[in-house]
């Protein structure tokens, strides 16, 4: 369960979705899914809105011919995916060693953008990758101490911190808004002729705004909500709390409608889809990373334009922001 | 009519339409189901059509895995060569010797069982521990393994053997107490000594049926196999089919799952024949 994403428990549970849900007269259910098989799941068609990064939006639905849209920016990963080592090793040593990883995720986005930002890129070829079970990986590494690094997300990172001798060295803080968590929906539920879709949206948009609301409060009143969040997903308030220290909500709707029409979402989706295309992830068809193109809000688009996947939209977001829901 | 009957008697058609029937009404209704797919979203990945994945597989078997280092001239050395460096040889290969390494360690289980069946002081040191360990889901132990055995090779291995062994020198056990008492008698009085006893007439009697049991759990030992490499592994065919799975690489993952399913059966095949080839007096297979 990634922090980001645990609100949306706590929201179907308090009744906040119910209420906006009954508002648009639309019926909405929350399903809880491990991450993987919730992406298989969107794909396959089965569920129609979906959390994901906005690199797996990107290599998962839209690459399968999935047309997606993403209608929440939720945060940004400021930390929370992290690059850890033994023996105080730095990015420069690492080639020639193996690294633990989930790989072709936003853990081995994030390494290589490590190298490439400490001008490495040219050593990533000699780097050994060790493809880890996220189920397992903070038990092998922590376990077998002859491993030097891992690369992995909260709240392993805090669990495998706790071990002795190991450090971070590189994190997402480094890269800040480039791991976007977002909620997509598919663009054939959206765009449905009775509008029920576009009602589904506005109601989801709507819960999720008003949540976000409570959550960003201070005092004893926001904690109490946290608190609820935490324990939605057996989880602890403290810990829930170092989670969210180190992600970057965008609790207005205002802040998530500007990330989403910025122009750095932009150079952020140019360096992700290459990404993708470099390691394959567009599926043997993509030849090139502009068979599967993007669309963001003001109608820019990377890629061929007659191959547009994945789309931005920021207007639910926008009439959150001007209390037009 | 005798369809119904127990001394009904299937013609040569009726006997080859039967067997068949279900693998055709499987194979028509995945493609069926697929080219439905497809005609709503070209792009599918969850459903690839025949074409898709003969193209994926060839792939596989001509082209080096993404991540190797490919050869400028690849496209032009002999098609031998390609498959060689090729992902599914490499990735078949991995596997293979893991396979091998961890069927291998099986040998010594036999042997245990074997001793724990013929020795009592053997078998009162062993037995109920085995009994217990048998029983254990090595699975849910991986952080102690991971610390007994880190998580490279012999991981892998002992995963295997941790979860298939104990079934092993348990099925040897019982066959070796299952020889008659008087042929174990009738050695003595014939001038045998303990371990000629154990070796030549109750180890050649049990060899047969122990290998069959082995055969029979082949498919365990693919199953912690699988797990092994899908925890934690930089090749093998679980990694490969852990890491398309990632991407939906349905197109790959299907002819690597045929594969698999038919390396297990020529294993299967040919233990079977070695086994009434070495022992054409063994009827039970």
């Amino acid at each position: 369960m990634y922090v980001g994403w645990n609100p949306y428990q706590y929201m179907a549970r308090s009744g906040i979705l119910k209420k906006w849900a009954d508002k648009y007269n639309v019926a909405i259910k929350v399903q809880r899914f491990d991450y993987a098989p919730s992406l298989d799941a969107f794909v396959a068609k089965n569920i129609d809105a979906c959390t994901m990064t906005n690199m797996e939006a990107l290599d998962m639905p839209a690459a399968a011919g999935v047309d997606t849209t993403a209608v929440i920016m939720g945060d940004y990963s400021n930390g929370n995916d992290a690059v850890l080592v033994r023996r105080n090793l730095t990015l420069a040593q690492i080639p020639g060693r193996r690294v633990l990883l989930v790989e072709k995720t936003v853990s081995q986005y994030l390494f290589e953008r490590a190298f490439v930002l400490n001008n490495l890129a040219g050593e990533l070829k000699r780097v050994k990758y060790v493809n880890t079970s996220d189920s397992d990986i903070a038990g092998a590494f922590l376990s077998d101490t002859s491993q030097d690094v891992v690369v992995t997300w909260k709240p392993l990172v805090s669990q495998i911190l706790k071990g002795k001798g190991i450090a971070n060295i590189f994190d997402s803080s480094k890269i800040p808004g480039e791991i976007l968590d977002l909620l997509v929906v598919r663009t054939d539920v959206l765009i449905r002729p009775d509008g029920s879709g576009q009602r589904f949206a506005k109601a989801v948009v709507g819960a999720w705004y008003e949540l976000l609301g409570q959550m960003s409060k201070s005092g004893p009143e926001a904690d109490k909500v946290l608190a609820a969040i935490a324990e939605a997903s057996q989880d602890t308030l403290p810990s829930y709390k170092e989670q969210l220290s180190t992600t970057h909500m965008f609790y207005t709707a205002q802040s998530a409608a500007d990330m989403t029409a910025s122009a750095q979402l932009k150079k952020t989706m140019e360096l992700v889809r290459q990404f993708c295309a470099l390691h394959g992830l567009l599926g043997a068809k993509a030849t090139s990373a502009d068979d599967v193109a993007i669309r963001f809000p003001d109608g820019a688009i990377e890629g061929k334009p007659d191959r547009v996947r994945l789309r931005f939209d920021v207007s639910y977001m926008q009439m959150a922001a001007g209390g037009k829901l | 009519m005798s369809l119904l009957q127990i001394h009904g008697r299937p013609g040569r058609t009726a006997a080859w339409m039967l067997s068949w029937f279900l693998f055709a009404t499987g194979i028509l209704a995945y493609f069926w189901v697929s080219s439905g797919r497809h005609k709503d979203n070209p792009d599918d990945r969850v459903m690839p059509t025949l074409r898709q994945m003969g193209r994926a597989f060839t792939d596989a078997v001509m082209k080096p895995a993404e991540d190797d280092e490919i050869a400028p001239d690849w496209d032009r050395q002999p098609v031998f060569t390609r498959m060689r460096n090729g992902m599914l040889w490499k990735d078949t290969t991995a596997t293979g010797r893991r396979f091998l390494v961890s069927m291998a360690m099986l040998f010594p289980a036999v042997l245990l069982g074997l001793h724990m069946g013929m020795f009592p002081y053997v078998s009162l040191f062993f037995q109920r521990f085995v009994l217990f360990f048998d029983k254990i889901v090595a699975l849910s132990l991986l952080p102690i393994l991971f610390i007994a055995f880190g998580i490279d090779e012999l991981a892998k291995v002992m995963l295997i053997a941790i979860g298939v062994a104990p079934t092993i020198v348990l099925d040897a056990f019982n066959l070796t107490r299952g020889v008659p008492r008087e042929q174990i008698v009738k050695g003595f009085t014939l001038g045998a000594g303990d371990f000629s006893v154990t070796y030549r007439i109750v180890f050649k009697q049990i060899w047969p049926r122990v290998l069959n049991s082995i055969r029979l759990n082949l498919k365990g030992v693919m199953l912690f196999l699988f797990a092994g490499e899908m925890i934690a592994s930089t090749d093998g065919l679980a990694y490969r089919i852990a890491l398309l799975r990632r991407h939906m690489g349905m197109d790959t993952i299907i002819p690597y799952v045929l594969w698999v399913a038919l390396l297990l059966f020529l294993v299967d095949l040919g233990m079977r024949v070695l086994n009434r080839r070495l022992h054409p007096w063994f009827k039970e297979v």
